[in-house]
């Protein structure tokens, strides 16, 4: 099918492909969408750097709430997932369907390794009294990560799909190359966001006056 | 190759076997009356769509203007109340803009999703389903554009270099830019509301340290862009329009171009112009000044183009010419006061009065509205092949620029003579009666001189006189197809050498030719698809479950679930079923792309 509808499709003006440009034309598209919630985080954490206030009235920091550690380790699993991702869309440049199978198949556990850690880190920020509801910061950081993990169950779904469809036979030659190909800018494309996301929600509290270099938390939280 | 037969050389698509897609199901017809409407292909056919959808929300717009303007024609009123103005308003605005403007040039189908919007807003959740409308109608916008754009830089015929594009291809590429990077603001504002209002989120409540003001800046991000989005298909059109009768090509064309595109790029950095009473400070006042006033510049270069092109032609007054004409006068009007307003001081004393309502109603009826209408009137014949009765033409044109000077001329002065915008009434003894009863005169001109010019269409449409293929001695490509234009567009791919190309044709020594390998096999048709109708489907009853979810009526979440799994289906049913299409044999397999007999002078 794909095939036949490449062999009669007129090459492109710029010579890039359809797909390709759509995909790149929505990636521009949620930069923008990232960077303003992002904004809207870091508005915010300027506003109020001091945290929230949990259930019990307790003055809460961000840096006792976050476990850095936890976070790193998913990172790094997001990170290694768009580098199969990268060998999947060669394999299949190559027309190695199996290689393709296998990367593929690491993609998205890598990609639900991360949506795990999600869940959990979630979770444990809500036990510890973050919430949607009583701060402005639970609304911001709920809301960024959130979408974010959308975009990723959604490329997991997405490869999902591409992987059982390379069972019928049907994904192949230059138009399979393309299918996944598209779905690999989208993967590293997430992937991206994330590693911006995780300095910017993340990794830059540990530079202020509660961080590494400053004098610690106040003892009354810890 | 398992769909040869699709592919083999056919007269008709008719005497082909119904097709079955890979999912092993019939695909629909393009030869079955309502079946075609909905799961049409044909850029033509959508085309026809969005503008009838966009005429019908177009009126809904004006009578609820209407409505406002009865209620302000004598002071202390109780035609409507306080709450229903307040509805009448907001929906006056979000009608005009979104389901009016934007699909003329835009937004294919999302009319329908907003239509359920906009009739359940009395329900005591209308804000709900306000900004779930305004999603959806974001969402379409955005499919749009990424189409748009990639079939103007990736789909043009040879030799059609970017730098000889139609003006108003080029106004749409840059529209549908601005669309795709200002539309996520306003995704994320009103994500960020629906988190507040239905989850009990802070991003706007104060009393938790929530900024209404970050909800203003999101707005404004998204919605001064917008006003370019709005404009630049207009101004497009208008640069089309104006060299047609005058029978001179565009004066400055890289110009234009290039001034529509710096619009573009610097209608992003003005936002808070419209934020100059919030207190913004004085470094961000001052740039933001600076850079409204400088967006004037771009703007009067196009103004003194178009006057150039004028300038020495033989102007035929047609009534798109008229239309044309008008839009450069009464959008420079409304520029004027434009450039009065960047200056933050006089902002100040101008911010929320009559004299905005004025300004920017200047820029959208008298820019975008007459743009807009001299383009319909102006693409009529082409589209039925009809051409509407010109008297009637005159006299619709007449009544809409007489009509809206008379409404919102007077508005300036109430402006500055103190009346606050968004007021459901006023008392007597201000000095505002008269000027507010000549406004609703004038609004009541402008309606029938809208009824005139659309009644005067739809009557053509269907039973009007025939005319030629080129009946305004047209000057780009689409004045070369028949009228109605067939659905496979050229029956050979043109190859062009020049601007105008057709004009060119016609009275020129350079020719439009013809790809050599078309002609035998035909012209390569795409397969018609229910399934983007079954997710669009989909998406309606989600966006209807999620508010009713908000309100706690029972089993709604079920509802949006089922819409939401309906919406993933089909756009996965639709990836499925593979791209299908036909060959269709043309009538005219050799030589030029046939040009109009009307052009043999």
């Amino acid at each position: 099918m794909s095939d036949t509808a490449a062999a009669h499709e007129a090459p492109t003006s710029t010579g890039i492909d359809h797909k390709k440009l759509i995909m790149w034309l929505f990636l521009a598209s949620d930069c923008m969408f990232f960077g303003t919630l992002i904004s809207t985080h870091l508005l915010y954490r300027k506003l109020f750097p001091a945290g929230f206030t949990d259930a019990e009235g307790h003055q809460r920091f961000i840096q006792d709430l976050f476990s850095i550690e936890l976070t790193s380790f998913s990172t790094f699993i997001l990170l290694m997932s768009s580098f199969l991702m990268a060998l999947a869309v060669s394999a299949m440049h190559k027309g190695q369907i199996k290689s393709f199978r296998r990367n593929v198949l690491g993609v998205i556990i890598f990609g639900l390794i991360f949506l795990g850690c999600q869940v959990f880190e979630f979770t444990h920020f809500y036990h510890k009294g973050l919430t949607i509801q009583n701060s402005v910061l639970g609304s911001t950081f709920y809301v960024l990560t959130g979408t974010h993990g959308t975009h990723v169950a959604i490329g997991v779904l997405w490869l999902i799909l591409l992987y059982f469809y390379s069972f019928t036979g049907k994904l192949g030659g230059h138009m399979g190359a393309l299918d996944v190909e598209v779905a690999g800018l989208y993967w590293h494309f997430v992937d991206i966001v994330w590693i911006i996301i995780f300095t910017a929600v993340y990794l830059v509290e540990y530079l202020g006056p509660y961080g590494i270099w400053g004098s610690g938390l106040p003892a009354v939280v810890k | 190759m398992s769909h040869d037969t699709h592919h083999a050389p056919v007269a008709c698509k008719t005497e082909l076997a119904p097709e079955r897609s890979d999912l092993g199901l019939y695909r629909p017809d393009r030869a079955t009356g309502w079946t075609d409407w909905l799961t049409t292909v044909d850029h033509k056919k959508i085309g026809i769509l969005y503008g009838a959808f966009a005429m019908l929300y177009f009126l809904i717009g004006g009578v609820e203007a209407l409505a406002i303007r009865t209620q302000l024609a004598r002071p202390d009123n109780d035609f409507v109340t306080a709450r229903m103005y307040n509805q009448l308003f907001t929906m006056h605005g979000t009608t005009m803009i979104f389901l009016g403007v934007m699909p003329f040039s835009y937004a294919p189908l999302s009319g329908t999703f907003g239509a359920n919007g906009q009739a359940l807003r009395f329900t005591g959740v209308g804000t709900d389903f306000w900004i779930i409308g305004i999603q959806i109608l974001g969402i379409a916008s955005l499919a749009a554009s990424f189409n748009f754009i990639c079939t103007i830089i990736n789909m043009r015929a040879k030799g059609m270099t970017m730098m000889r594009l139609p003006v108003f291809t080029w106004m749409t590429l840059v529209t549908a830019v601005l669309i795709i990077l200002a539309f996520p603001a306003i995704t994320v504002a009103l994500i960020e509301l629906m988190f507040d209002r239905s989850f009990g989120a802070n991003f706007f409540n104060p009393s938790a340290g929530g900024q209404p003001v970050l909800w203003q800046h999101l707005f404004w991000i998204f919605g001064h862009p917008e006003v370019y989005i709005l404009v630049l298909p207009a101004m497009g059109i208008v640069s089309e329009v104006l060299p047609t009768f005058t029978g001179k090509s565009l004066f400055g064309y890289p110009i234009i171009v290039f001034s529509g595109a710096v619009i573009g790029f610097l209608g992003f950095a003005v936002w808070s112009h419209h934020m100059f009473t919030t207190g913004l400070g004085p470094v961000p006042t001052a740039a933001f000044s600076l850079l409204t006033m400088a967006i004037a510049v771009p703007t009067g270069v196009k103004i003194f183009n178009w006057l150039g092109t004028i300038w020495g032609g033989r102007i035929r007054f047609t009534p798109p010419m008229v239309l044309a004409l008008g839009f450069i006068w009464m959008f420079m009007c409304g520029g004027f006061s434009g450039v009065m307003h960047s200056s933050a001081p006089a902002d100040s004393q101008q911010q929320d009065s009559y004299f905005v309502i004025a300004h920017f109603h200047y820029v959208l009826v008298g820019g975008v509205l007459l743009g807009l209408l001299s383009g319909l009137y102006f693409w009529f014949p082409k589209i039925f092949g009809r051409m509407p009765n010109a008297p009637l033409g005159y006299l619709g044109s007449a009544l809409v620029i007489l009509g809206f000077n008379l409404a919102f001329g007077p508005m300036h002065y109430l402006g500055l003579a103190g009346q606050p915008r968004r007021t459901h009434t006023y008392h007597a003894g201000n000095g505002w009666e008269t000027w507010n009863l000549v406004a609703t005169y004038g609004a009541y001109m402008l309606g029938i001189g809208i009824v005139i010019i659309f009644g005067n269409l739809a009557w053509t449409a269907f039973r009007g006189k025939k005319c030629g293929n080129d009946p305004w001695d047209g000057r780009t490509l689409e004045w070369s197809l028949p009228s109605p234009v067939p659905e496979y567009n050229f029956a050979q791919a043109p190859v062009i050498a020049t601007r105008d190309a057709y004009f060119e044709h016609k009275h020129g020594s350079k020719k439009i030719g013809a790809e050599s390998d078309g002609g035998e096999a035909g012209v390569h048709m795409p397969s018609q698809s229910w399934m983007p109708l079954l997710a669009s489907t989909g998406f309606l009853f989600a966006g209807f479950g999620m508010p009713m979810m908000a309100m706690g009526v029972p089993h709604a979440g079920w509802v949006v679930i089922a819409g939401l799994a309906v919406l993933f289906l089909g756009i996965w049913l639709w990836a499925l079923e593979g791209p299908g299409g036909y060959m269709l044999k043309t009538p005219a397999p050799s030589g030029a792309p046939a040009p109009a007999e009307t052009a043999a002078h």
